[in-house]
């Protein structure tokens, strides 16, 4: 058994993916309260959006910063895009149709992927990377703190705001009944446009962040979807804070396997053990098909 | 039981049942025995043992897929990690190979069966829960999986329990009476229609019938007195019965097997086809079969990338699931019935009359995977 030196900088390492899985999802589960749409795509956007921002840099020369907001937006304009084109005509059919459909989406990025950047090794090293600092005898990058903060803040903003904004009280509304909503004068595609922007956002700025932290690869990142798939399943797909400490919790678990040679191999099965274990526990009392969350 | 007479969402357009078989199954069995001649007799003439490799993959992906879409338009479960079943069936098939001296017919037979009990363990908590539960489910299923493989890879004749020996390469045994090529094709062909013989037969009979109630509606499935949970389960168990069994196959037909090529993105690519070939046929699942294996084959013989074909695949999977829920298998039969109909001129009028209402047949069944058009006792 490795000391507890060894396992020091992996608790960062954890974090920093906890925090970053809980980034996109939080945002999986914002739009699939207020669409119905678990947008398995998320993973393949953000892959997209970081492999657009690598060649913009490598290729084209442009500014970093430049780059890295044109990912970010491109998250946001193809998840807009899909939203506005495939929400409404699917809005009436069951929530696994509609994330079936988002794997087609998925598929298209994924291919479009191959076939721009063909398979060779890239990397993605942000200019916070580089700066770093000592905590004890623990190395930690900014990249890493972006990570752990970025998550808590969008967690506990996006928690606020639909609490307290009218744009979120709409998104709340709609969760609950598409059609009352639209009858109390609510404007649903445009409520519905938000969220898939928000959402969209937050998928191109967790591809950017884990391209750093995991590696730029578009299968490897497009399923990185993965983990906060697991993380907000374990949250029943409607807590935000319960789907934040299931992925930092993912997050370490994967990242403290590491020092323990027997399981290390196996540390990224830590997603689906997981959640695994906690849908045992959710359906110990029986069928829950017709809870809140599950539709 | 010959036609579906007593599904408890039976629509008026079902034919009466009559003692023995129908005109419509008998042209079918026909069509089967023609197809059967063709493959078994006729393309080991024609082809080189290259395609006839690429036609053995075609048959054993087509019973995999006939197990998915099994699973998505007879009971409206869908599975996102059949690709890691396959795997998983395929690396139990490896183990016996190597640590046993039973006899192959056997191994296929115990690698389903074990394939399917680990696949009713895993689809257990999750069937409890909604079906974009088990979706997700089985999606970290093969996410865990590949990383499983990853690290164990197959046996292949090395020690211990994994059997792996990175020096090594022995090849899967194959049954004495199919050791080329050609003959491991034929008995192939044999041994998935007895597994696609299997399927239709729980299809058309009491399993049939409760999916085919649970698919409607769960709440009136229960009420009705159906165990859904069973009959759910036993879905998955059939499907994932077959998918252990097309692994066998397939560790027999490519005898070195790699972890590398059992991936996430090959799941996701499989529920497109399946999708693409139509869920509420078994000819469906054949249609997928040939789009998973022979078209990728023939694209590299034309020097066209396959990523053209994973972007084509995402946008039929949208196409399918927005206007054409029955996939291929519905959709071409009825365009060559249009196409003749075209030709000769006859029916020209009854036809418009049929496609008077906007969108035509195309808007008429807009439902979900899990509530298709009912096809119980239709399965050409």
């Amino acid at each position: 058994m490795p000391s507890w030196q060894d396992f020091q900088p992996f608790i960062v390492t954890g974090l920093a993916l906890g925090g970053v899985y809980a980034l996109s999802g939080v945002g999986m589960v914002v739009l699939y309260r207020a669409t119905g749409v678990l947008n398995l795509a998320t993973g393949a956007i953000g892959a997209m959006g970081a492999l657009i921002a690598w060649a913009l840099i490598n290729d084209h020369g442009w500014p970093q910063g430049v780059a890295y907001l044109v990912c970010v937006l491109f998250g946001g304009v193809v998840t807009l895009a899909y939203g506005m084109a495939f929400g409404p005509p699917l809005a009436g059919r069951d929530p696994l149709v509609k994330a079936v459909a988002t794997l087609g989406l998925a598929l298209i990025l994924l291919g479009l992927m191959s076939l721009i950047w063909s398979d060779k090794a890239r990397s993605m090293i942000l200019p916070t990377t580089t700066e770093a600092f000592a905590i004890g005898t623990v190395h930690v990058t900014w990249t890493q703190v972006i990570g752990i903060a970025l998550g808590i803040a969008v967690t506990a903003g996006a928690a606020a705001f639909l609490r307290y904004t009218k744009l979120g009280t709409g998104m709340r509304a709609l969760a609950d009944d598409r059609e009352i909503t639209a009858s109390l004068g609510v404007p649903v595609r445009r409520v519905e446009a938000a969220a898939w922007l928000g959402t969209g956002i937050l998928s191109g700025a967790s591809g950017l962040l884990l391209s750093n932290l995991v590696g730029l690869d578009a299968a490897t990142l497009t399923f990185l979807v993965i983990s906060s798939v697991a993380a907000a399943l374990i949250a029943r797909l409607s807590s935000l804070f319960g789907t934040l400490l299931a992925a930092i919790f993912i997050g370490l678990v994967n990242a403290l396997a590491t020092p323990i040679l027997s399981i290390s191999q196996y540390r990224d099965m830590a997603p689906f053990v997981i959640a695994v274990i906690a849908l045992l526990f959710m359906s110990r009392k029986g069928n829950l098909a017709t809870a809140r969350g599950a539709r | 039981m010959s036609t579906a007479t007593s599904t408890p969402d039976a629509t008026p357009r079902l034919r009466r049942s009559a003692p023995g078989l129908q005109t419509r199954e008998i042209r079918s069995l026909i069509f089967v025995a023609i197809l059967l001649i063709v493959a078994l007799a006729v393309l080991p003439q024609i082809l080189s043992v290259y395609w006839v490799t690429i036609c053995t993959a075609v048959a054993y992906y087509s019973v995999v897929a006939g197990g998915l879409g099994l699973l998505m338009g007879r009971v409206g479960l869908v599975s996102l990690g059949q690709i890691a079943v396959l795997a998983v069936g395929a690396w139990i098939a490896c183990k016996l190979s190597f640590s046993t001296s039973l006899p192959f017919p056997i191994v296929l037979l115990v690698t389903g069966l074990i394939t399917m009990v680990l696949g009713t363990i895993i689809g257990l908590p999750a069937l409890r829960l909604s079906g974009l539960y088990l979706a997700l489910i089985t999606l970290m299923l093969a996410g865990a999986i590949t990383v499983a493989l990853r690290t164990m890879q197959f046996p292949n004749g090395g020690p211990g329990f994994l059997g792996n020996d990175p020096n090594q390469s022995d090849p899967v045994r194959r049954p004495a009476i199919a050791l080329t090529d050609v003959a491991y094709f034929r008995y192939t062909v044999v041994i998935c229609l007895i597994l696609f013989a299997i399927a239709l037969w729980h299809v058309r009979g009491r399993a049939g019938h409760a999916w085919a109630a649970i698919r409607q509606s769960e709440p009136a499935a229960i009420a009705a007195g159906v165990n859904i949970t069973l009959y759910k389960l036993w879905a998955f168990a059939l499907a994932s019965f077959m998918t252990g069994v097309a692994g066998g196959l397939l560790a027999g037909d490519v005898q070195r097997l790699y972890a590398i090529t059992f991936t996430t993105q090959q799941s996701i690519i499989l529920l497109a086809v399946v999708l693409m070939g139509g869920i509420y046929s078994l000819w469906g699942g054949i249609i997928a079969g040939i789009f998973y294996s022979l078209v990728p084959a023939l694209l590299n013989n034309w020097g066209v990338a396959a990523d053209w074909l994973t972007i084509l695949f995402g946008v039929g999977v949208l196409q399918v699931l927005l206007t054409a829920p029955g996939g291929l298998s519905q959709q071409f039969p009825r365009d060559m019935k249009n196409l003749y109909g075209l030709i000769t001129g006859k029916k020209r009028k009854e036809r418009q009359a049929m496609q008077a209402p906007p969108g035509g047949e195309a808007g008429a069944p807009r439902a979900a995977v899990s509530d298709g058009p009912d096809q119980s006792g239709v399965v050409e």
